[in-house]
């Protein structure tokens, strides 16, 4: 258990120290922030806006931060040998791989909760400003941008203040400051509904993530970057219109019909069924391979 | 208790029987053949050399020992059990010739990661790690990340880390590569050390000098096959003129013609 830890402790530090996830987050944050605030989303529903925008964000920034998040990981260890070190110890490549996708997963989680809570913030800021400008929905957008950018920009300032005279890591100081202050803003006129409403479709979501990060760290076990990518991004693009049956984003409405629990626990089994035979067949493929 | 101990001495730790290794494309045709038929036995407590030239093969037997590579044919046997072994691998430490780091980790995460791969306990981890991070002098450097480290201090934090799960066996590839003098003296004197508290120690080089100092025992690997092996002590003279004498023949290095430029006062022709 202790060497599982080791290897998922160290993917999550991995994932948290990389340019490009704190690149996909902010740019998910921004989404879920911004979207309902353009000019041209005006339509009179922000409040709804903003819950389609952060589930948007949940799904598609969740999608390419896990499959950039396992391929990466993956082939990092490959390329630059650390792997050699690392089954050099008493440890089984199968475990090897199915502890780095997990590290990958607890770092996606991070990323779907700090989505999740900054989306929850920004459906606030539109309900507030719907209230504050009383049918003028170009005044919406002002609260919603005020709530929603303080987990962009606030984390970058304070992260780099920390790095200049405190020597901390900016990327991975910046990640999780970033999930705190998302974390704060749903506690701020505290709705356990809201909540409740907002998740439980984005948890339907989160299956598709853990099935593309063990295809594509299967595929990334074997494959080079490139085509480990290219493979999963056309498998994702393949089954596009499967995606659209498991976007509940209606049940996230307020007196919504009562929200699917059975349907996301079978979307979960169902996941579980594809993401392990993804993960074996992962396993098979690295077993046999020449580590050089 | 004698006995006892000259039968520990006497067990073999690794052996190699009948190794092969053809490294194929990726259509599977035959690229090189980079160990032949090779048969190598390393009992406890030694220090055994797995001398060779650049290609001889001695990086490639190392990884088969490790189990990172498969063997074409033959059996390798790790505390006599197949090099995959859980159990075998825990009672081993490998250094790599390279220092192969994650950049994004200080050197005590360094130290803790593979203390986990270890599973030692986290008190007993952080002790270790003091230590050895006092051992290698790099306690002020601790909680740098690695990636800004020169060759030289990676080579430590590899060092530590290998040492971390105190090991029975010990697998060195080129342990003084990229090193000063001085902390290739270090280094040396570390693993005659090592050696005397009792953990057996295999280790490649092309560095003869280094090897004649620290050896017990060594193997010469040329083109993959084994042109010479025996004990250090019975070699008459220098290791590195017996080192030439099995591998240096056919061996003509020849320099390109247009690299031989007669030079004139006031430039070249």
């Amino acid at each position: 258990m202790r060497k599982v830890f080791a290897i998922v402790r160290a993917t999550m530090l991995e994932i948290g120290c990389d340019a490009l996830a704190l690149l996909i987050t902010m740019a998910a944050l921004a989404v879920s922030t911004f979207a309902p605030a353009l000019h041209y989303h005006q339509f009179g529903e922000p409040t709804r806006m903003a819950r389609e925008a952060g589930l948007s964000a949940i799904l598609v920034g969740g999608l390419v931060f896990s499959i950039f998040g396992a391929v990466r990981s993956i082939r990092r260890e490959i390329e630059s040998l650390t792997i050699q070190m690392a089954l050099a110890h008493s440890i089984s490549r199968g475990m090897f791989l199915a502890a780095k996708m997990l590290g990958v997963f607890f770092a996606y989680l991070l990323f779907f909760v700090t989505v999740g809570a900054n989306s929850i913030v920004a459906i606030k800021g539109a309900q507030i400003g719907a209230l504050v400008a009383k049918g003028d929905v170009s005044r919406v957008w002002g609260p919603s941008l005020a709530t929603g950018i303080a987990p962009i920009i606030l984390p970058l300032i304070i992260a780099a203040f920390l790095n200049r005279f405190a020597r901390f890591r900016f990327t991975r100081t910046a990640v999780i400051l970033m999930a705190l202050i998302s974390i704060l803003g749903v506690f701020y006129r505290f709705d356990i509904s809201l909540i409740v409403r907002f998740f439980a479709p984005a948890l339907a979501l989160m299956p598709l993530a853990i099935f593309f990060i063990c295809l594509s760290g299967a595929a990334a076990s074997r494959l080079n970057a490139n085509s480990a990518l290219s493979l999963s991004f056309i498998v994702v693009a393949s089954s596009l219109f499967l995606f659209g049956s498991h976007y509940l984003s209606e049940i996230s409405a307020p007196g919504a019909s009562e929200i699917p629990w059975g349907y996301i626990a079978m979307l979960f089994a169902a996941d579980l069924i594809l993401s392990c035979a993804a993960l074996l067949a992962g396993i098979a493929l690295f077993d046999e391979r020449d580590l050089s | 208790m004698d006995q006892d101990n000259n039968q520990n001495k006497q067990e073999v730790v690794v052996s190699l029987s009948d190794i092969s290794k053809t490294f194929r494309d990726f259509w599977l045709r035959p690229t090189v053949k980079a160990v032949d038929r090779l048969n190598l036995n390393v009992k406890r407590g030694e220090i055994f050399g797995l001398l060779g030239p650049n290609g001889s093969g001695k990086s490639t037997t190392i990884k088969m020992i490790l189990g990172l590579l498969k063997p074409g044919s033959g059996e390798i046997r790790l505390f006599g059990k197949a090099p995959t072994s859980a159990e075998a691998r825990a009672k081993l430490g490998y250094l790599p010739e390279l220092s192969y780091l994650h950049p994004f980790m200080t050197a005590r995460e360094t130290l803790d990661y593979y203390a986990g791969l270890c599973s030692l306990p986290k008190k007993i981890a952080k002790e270790r790690s003091n230590e050895l991070l006092e051992m290698t002098g790099l306690q002020e450097a601790a909680d740098r990340p690695v990636g800004g480290f020169s060759k030289g201090m990676a080579r430590r934090v590899a060092l530590a880390s290998s040492l971390i799960g105190k090991p029975e066996l010990l697998v060195l590839d080129e342990p003084t590569s990229g090193l000063d003098p001085v902390s290739t003296d270090e280094v040396k004197t570390l693993i005659k050390t090592l050696a005397k508290g009792g953990m057996t120690i295999l280790m490649s080089s092309h560095l003869l000098a280094d090897a004649q100092d620290v050896c017990s025992s060594f193997m010469i690997l040329n083109h993959g096959k084994t042109v010479a092996e025996g004990r250090v002590g019975q070699i008459n003279g220098d290791l590195g003129a017996f080192f030439l004498s099995k591998v240096g023949e056919g061996r003509d290095f020849k320099i390109a013609p247009f690299l031989c430029v007669e030079t004139v006062p006031g430039g070249a022709k």
